[in-house]
C-alpha cells in the first residue's frame, strides 16, 4: 500500500514536472522572433511556396493560440497520433521523419554520457570529500579545496576545449573527439568518452567534494565516531564504514538534483565533443526551428529527470536505515 | 603547400596560382520580366550568409613546395576521415535539398551533375556528353554518356534526367521543389529525344543554362528509386558519383565507399577514385577540426576561418600537414544595407559607411591580412570582375561630412543597428565596422542573431545593416535571382533599381562574351556606386590534411580544359589519394 502511494505521488509529480517543463518551453519558443515557417519553407511568393506554407502552419497548429497547439501536442505525446507516434514527426519536405527514431539513437548516447560523468564525479570527489574531512584545515585539505573552487568557475566549453587540446593533442591519450558506440568497440568507446565525460563531471566532482567534505566533518564529531574510536577501530574503518553512510544524504539529494544540470552540460560537452545526443539534436532542434522534435525532447528528459529523483529517493532507505524503519513504521 | 592548380596530379607545379577569367556560354534574345518572383533561396546561401565577417584583405595564395608533385602518382585504397563543419539534417533529396557547403561536399562525392565549371570559368559537359544549345539559346539537347549505371545498377537515361529536371523545377509529382523551381523558372519544357538524348526548351534565351545545370554542385542526378521514395529520398541516397552510400548516422558520421564502377578514369586511363573509403564527420566546433587534424583523428576538414588558415599555413610549413587553399571564384563577405527603411534608403547614409569603413586595417587586425579585400561581388576570374569598381574606402573625413549632411537632410541622427549571427569571426568583424561607423559619428549598436533568426528577418526585411556571404563568382546570372527588384522577395536588400534590372535583364539574354562582361562589369560598377552592399572579402576556403593524403581538386573536367580551382563550393573526390 506504502509503495502503491509511493508511486501514485511520484507519479502526480512527473506529471506536474511534465506539464510545467513542456508549457515553459512552448512558450519559449512562441516568443523567438521571426515566423518559423520562412525557416522550415525557405521560400517566398509564389502560389506553390505559399500552398506549402499554409500546409505547413496547418500542420504544426501554427496558426491556433498557444494553449491549443500545446494541447494537441500533449495529447499526441501521451495518447499517441493516428499513427500510434507519440513524439511526433520532424518538419521535412523531403518525406517523414519520426523523431522517435533521432530519440532512439541520441537518448542512449546522452545516458552513457551522464552515467560516466556521474560515476567519475562520485568515484573522485567521495574519497577526496572524505580525506579532506579528516584531514581538516590541512595543507591538502586547502589545496584541494582551493582546486574545487577553480574547478567551480572554469566554463564547461573552456575546459572541454582545453582538455581536448592537452590531453587530445598535445599527449595524444585519448581522441579528443568523436563517439564509437559500445557494442562496436567497447574500448575505443570508453578512450572517446574519457575527455567528454572528465568536462562533464569535473565541475560535479568539486560540488560533490565539497558537500561530502561538509558533512563529514559534523559526522566526525559525533558522539557515535567517538565511541567507534574509543573502541580502538581504526580510522580507516570509522571513516568509510561509520562516518560516510550518514553524511551522504546531502550528496545524494544534490546527484540527483544534478541530472539536469548534467543535460545542461551535455548540450554544450556533446557539441565540442561531436558526439550525437540529445545535446546535439536538442540545439538543432532549436536552430532548426523543430518544435515538435524540441517539445519532445525536452519531456523525455523531464521524465528522466523526475525518474532519477525518484530512484534517489529509494536509495535514501539504503542508505540510512533510520529512514528505511521510519517509512515502515509509518 | 599544395595549390589548386589545373593538371594531374602528378604533373602539376605548385606554386602560386594563375587567375583566370570566368567566361560562360552567351546568346541573344528577348528581355522578359516576371511579375511574381523568385524565391526566397537557399537556406544554404543564407546559411552561407550568416557566417559573413567585415575583415578582408589582399594574400596571394602562398607558394612553397608541391606535395602532390613530391608523393609521386597517386595510389589506390585507404580510408580518409573528413572533417565537416556541419550536420545536414535535411538530407540529400537533391530537388528538395537545402545543401550547405558541408552537404554539398558529400553530394558532389555521391552524386554527379551534367555539367562541372572549368579553371576558365566555363560550364563544360560532366555526366552529359554534350551539351548544345541552338542558334537562339532556346532550345538546348543534352546527349549523355552512355554505359553509366547509378549505384543500385540501374542505368542513366534520358528518362531519369528528365524527371530529376522536372523534379528540380516542380514538376515530378510527389516531389516538393523548395529552391530550384524557382532558379529554373526559365525552363519552359524538359523532353526524352531518345534513350541518351534529352531536350531543354526555354521560355527565353538562356545563354547561360549550363552554369545552372551544375547550380554550384547541388543539382546532381539522384536515380529513379530515390526520386520515387517518398519516405527516404532524404537518407537513401544513389548516385552515379565515385562513392556510394554504406551508412549515415545523423550527427555522427556519413560513411561512403568506393563505386567500383565509377565512369571516370583520371588523365593516365586510371579507374577513379583512388580512395577506398570516406568518412565523414561533423565536428561543429572550429578549435576541434583543428584538434581533430593534429591528434590524427581526423585526416582532412574544410574551413573559411582566416586564423585557421593562417595557423594550419605554419604546419603546412612545417611540414606537419597538407595544405590547399584557394580564393578563386569566391563567395563575397559583405554588409548589406536594408533600402527599403531609414536610415539606408538614404543615398548619402549609405555613401557614409561606406567611406567609414576601413577596410585594409580591419583585413589586418582581423585577419593578419589573409581574406581578399572585395570591391565588388565578382572576385577576380569572374567575367564581371573590375579592379576599381568606384567603391568608396576608407575616408573618414568624407564619411564624417555625409554623417553631417545626413542629419541636416533628414534631421535625424545616422542610427542604426547591425545584425549578425553570434559566431566568433563573424561578431569580432561587426564590432571593428560599428567601432569604425562610430568613429565617423555614427550611432551603432550590434544585434546577434541564430542563423534561422537572421534568414527569417531578412526575408521579413526586419534589419538595418546586415552581416551576410553569398553570391560564388561563377556567372553573374545566377546572382539574378538575388539582385532583381520588383518585390522580389529574396532581392533581401530591398531595392529596385531600374539600371540593376535592366542589366540583368540584358545579361540573361545576352550571348556574346564581350557584351556581357561589358553588361556586368557596369552592374559591378553601379552596385559599388548605389551602395546597397558594403563589400567586404572574397572568402578564402582551404582544405588542411594529414601530410599523407592528396589530390584536392574543385573540379577537373572530363574533356581536359584547365581544372576549376574554387574550393568554396567543395572538391571533387574522386582525386583524392592516400600514400599507403
Amino acid at each position: 500500500m506504502t509503495l502503491a502511494r509511493e508511486l501514485g505521488k511520484r507519479f502526480l509529480s512527473l506529471a506536474v514536472v511534465l506539464f510545467l517543463v513542456t508549457l515553459f518551453t512552448a512558450l519559449l519558443i512562441s516568443m523567438v522572433p521571426g515566423d518559423p515557417v520562412d525557416t522550415l519553407v525557405p521560400l517566398a511568393e509564389s502560389e506553390e511556396a505559399d500552398a506549402l506554407k499554409a500546409q505547413v502552419r496547418e500542420d504544426l497548429n501554427l496558426d491556433e493560440p498557444l494553449h491549443v497547439r500545446y494541447a494537441s501536442w500533449l495529447r499526441d505525446f501521451v495518447f499517441g497520433d493516428e499513427r500510434g507516434e507519440h513524439f511526433g514527426d520532424y518538419f521535412r519536405v523531403s518525406g517523414r521523419d519520426p523523431v522517435s527514431n533521432r530519440l532512439a539513437e541520441a537518448l542512449p548516447v546522452s545516458l552513457q554520457l551522464m552515467v560516466y560523468s556521474q560515476v567519475l564525479a562520485l568515484v573522485v570527489a567521495i574519497p577526496l570529500g572524505v580525506l579532506t574531512a579528516y584531514r581538516a584545515g590541512s595543507l591538502f585539505d586547502k589545496v584541494t579545496n582551493t582546486g574545487a573552487f577553480a574547478l567551480m568557475a572554469v566554463p564547461t566549453f573552456v575546459l572541454g576545449l582545453a582538455l581536448a587540446y592537452y590531453i587530445g593533442v598535445w599527449l595524444n591519450w585519448v581522441p579528443p573527439s568523436g563517439y564509437v558506440p559500445f557494442g562496436e568497440d567497447p574500448v575505443e568507446h570508453v578512450r572517446r568518452m574519457v575527455l567528454p565525460s572528465l568536462t562533464l563531471a569535473a565541475g560535479q566532482i568539486a560540488v560533490y567534494m565539497r558537500l561530502l567534505r561538509s558533512d563529514m566533518v559534523a559526522t566526525l564529531q559525533e558522539d557515535f565516531i567517538q565511541m567507534a574510536r574509543s573502541k580502538g577501530i581504526s580510522d580507516q574503518r570509522v571513516l568509510w564504514r561509520h562516518a560516510l553512510r550518514p553524511s551522504s544524504l546531502t550528496l545524494l539529494t544534490v546527484a540527483g538534483m544534478n541530472v539536469g544540470t548534467l543535460i545542461g552540460g551535455a548540450v554544450v560537452v556533446e557539441v565540442i565533443f561531436s558526439i550525437p545526443g540529445m545535446g546535439t539534436a536538442i540545439s538543432q532542434a532549436i536552430f532548426e526551428r523543430q518544435y515538435v522534435a524540441l517539445q519532445s525532447f525536452v519531456a523525455v528528459l523531464a521524465i528522466l529527470y523526475v525518474v532519477v529523483n525518484f530512484a534517489v529517493d529509494i536509495l535514501y532507505a539504503v542508505v540510512d536505515p533510520r529512514i528505511r524503519h521510519a517509512r515502515a513504521r509509518n | 603547400m599544395t595549390t589548386v592548380t589545373p593538371g594531374d596530379p602528378t604533373t602539376r607545379t605548385g606554386s602560386r596560382r594563375v587567375q583566370r577569367t570566368g567566361i560562360c556560354r552567351t546568346g541573344g534574345g528577348r528581355r522578359r520580366r516576371r511579375q511574381r518572383w523568385l524565391l526566397a533561396l537557399s537556406a544554404l546561401a543564407l546559411v552561407a550568409s550568416a557566417c559573413a565577417s567585415v575583415e578582408t584583405g589582399a594574400t596571394q595564395v602562398s607558394g612553397g613546395d608541391d606535395d602532390d608533385a613530391d608523393a609521386g602518382p597517386p595510389q589506390y585504397g585507404g580510408k580518409m576521415v573528413y572533417g565537416l563543419e556541419a550536420e545536414t539534417t535535411n538530407g540529400w533529396c537533391l530537388p528538395e535539398g537545402q545543401l550547405a557547403i558541408s552537404g554539398i561536399q558529400v553530394a558532389r562525392t555521391i552524386y554527379d551533375t551534367l555539367t562541372v565549371p572549368n579553371g576558365d570559368g566555363e560550364f563544360v559537359p560532366f555526366l552529359a556528353e554534350s551539351v548544345t544549345p541552338d542558334p537562339d539559346y532556346t532550345v538546348w539537347t543534352i546527349r549523355l554518356r552512355p554505359g553509366i549505371r547509378f549505384h543500385d545498377g540501374s542505368p542513366l537515361t534520358a528518362e531519369v534526367v528528365k524527371n530529376n529536371l522536372d523534379a528540380y523545377r516542380g514538376q515530378y509529382p510527389g516531389r516538393t521543389s523548395l529552391l530550384f523551381q524557382f532558379v529554373l523558372a526559365d525552363i519552359d519544357t524538359v523532353s526524352v529525344v531518345d534513350e541518351l538524348t534529352l531536350q531543354i526548351t526555354t521560355k527565353r534565351p538562356w545563354p547561360s543554362l549550363p552554369s545552372f545545370l551544375w547550380s554550384s554542385g547541388r543539382l546532381g542526378i539522384v536515380a529513379q528509386a530515390q526520386l520515387d521514395d517518398p519516405e527516404t529520398c532524404a537518407s537513401n541516397l544513389i548516385g552515379t558519383g565515385p562513392f556510394k552510400l554504406e551508412e549515415w548516422k545523423v550527427n555522427d558520421h556519413l560513411t561512403v565507399v568506393r563505386n567500383e564502377d565509377y565512369w571516370r578514369t583520371d588523365a593516365e586511363g586510371r579507374q577513379l577514385p583512388y580512395l577506398d573509403e570516406i568518412e565523414f564527420r561533423p565536428v561543429i566546433e572550429q578549435q576541434q577540426r583543428i584538434n581533430g587534424l593534429k591528434s590524427g583523428e581526423l585526416d582532412a576538414f574544410h574551413t573559411s576561418t582566416p586564423l585557421t588558415i593562417d595557423e594550419m599555413r605554419a604546419l603546412d610549413e612545417a611540414e606537419q600537414v597538407n595544405l590547399a587553399e584557394s580564393a578563386d571564384f569566391a563567395e563575397v563577405s559583405f554588409l548589406m544595407t536594408n533600402a527599403t527603411k531609414p536610415p539606408f534608403d538614404n543615398q548619402t547614409a549609405r555613401s557614409a559607411i561606406a567611406h567609414a569603413l576601413q577596410i585594409e586595417l580591419a583585413n589586418e587586425i582581423q585577419s593578419k591580412g589573409i581574406a581578399e579585400i572585395a570591391n565588388g561581388p565578382f572576385a577576380p576570374g569572374s567575367i564581371g570582375y573590375l579592379e576599381d569598381t568606384g567603391m568608396p574606402r576608407g575616408d573618414m573625413e568624407k564619411a564624417r561630412e555625409l554623417v553631417r549632411q545626413y542629419e541636416e537632410e533628414t534631421g535625424e541622427p545616422l542610427r542604426f543597428t547591425i545584425t549578425a549571427t553570434p559566431e566568433p569571426d563573424t561578431l569580432r568583424s561587426v564590432e571593428l565596422a560599428a567601432q569604425m561607423f562610430e568613429d565617423a559619428g555614427m550611432d551603432v549598436s550590434i544585434a546577434t542573431l541564430d542563423q534561422s533568426s537572421l534568414i527569417s528577418e531578412a526575408i521579413g526585411k526586419n534589419f538595418e545593416l546586415m552581416a551576410f556571404r553569398n553570391f560564388p563568382s561563377l556567372d553573374p546570372d545566377n546572382n539574378y535571382v538575388w539582385w532583381y527588384g520588383e518585390g522580389n522577395p529574396v532581392n533581401f536588400s530591398g531595392y529596385d533599381d531600374p539600371d540593376v534590372n535592366r542589366l540583368l535583364d540584358e545579361g540573361r539574354v545576352t550571348a556574346d562574351p564581350e557584351r556581357r562582361r561589358e553588361i556586368y562589369q557596369e552592374l559591378n560598377r553601379v552596385l559599388a556606386e548605389r551602395g546597397y552592399y558594403l563589400w567586404s572579402t572574397w572568402t578564402r576556403w582551404a582544405v588542411p590534411m594529414d601530410p599523407d593524403f592528396h589530390g584536392v581538386v574543385g573540379a577537373r573536367p572530363p574533356d581536359g580544359s584547365p581544372d576549376f580551382t574554387g574550393l568554396a563550393l567543395g572538391h571533387d573526390m574522386a582525386y583524392m589519394w592516400k600514400e599507403q
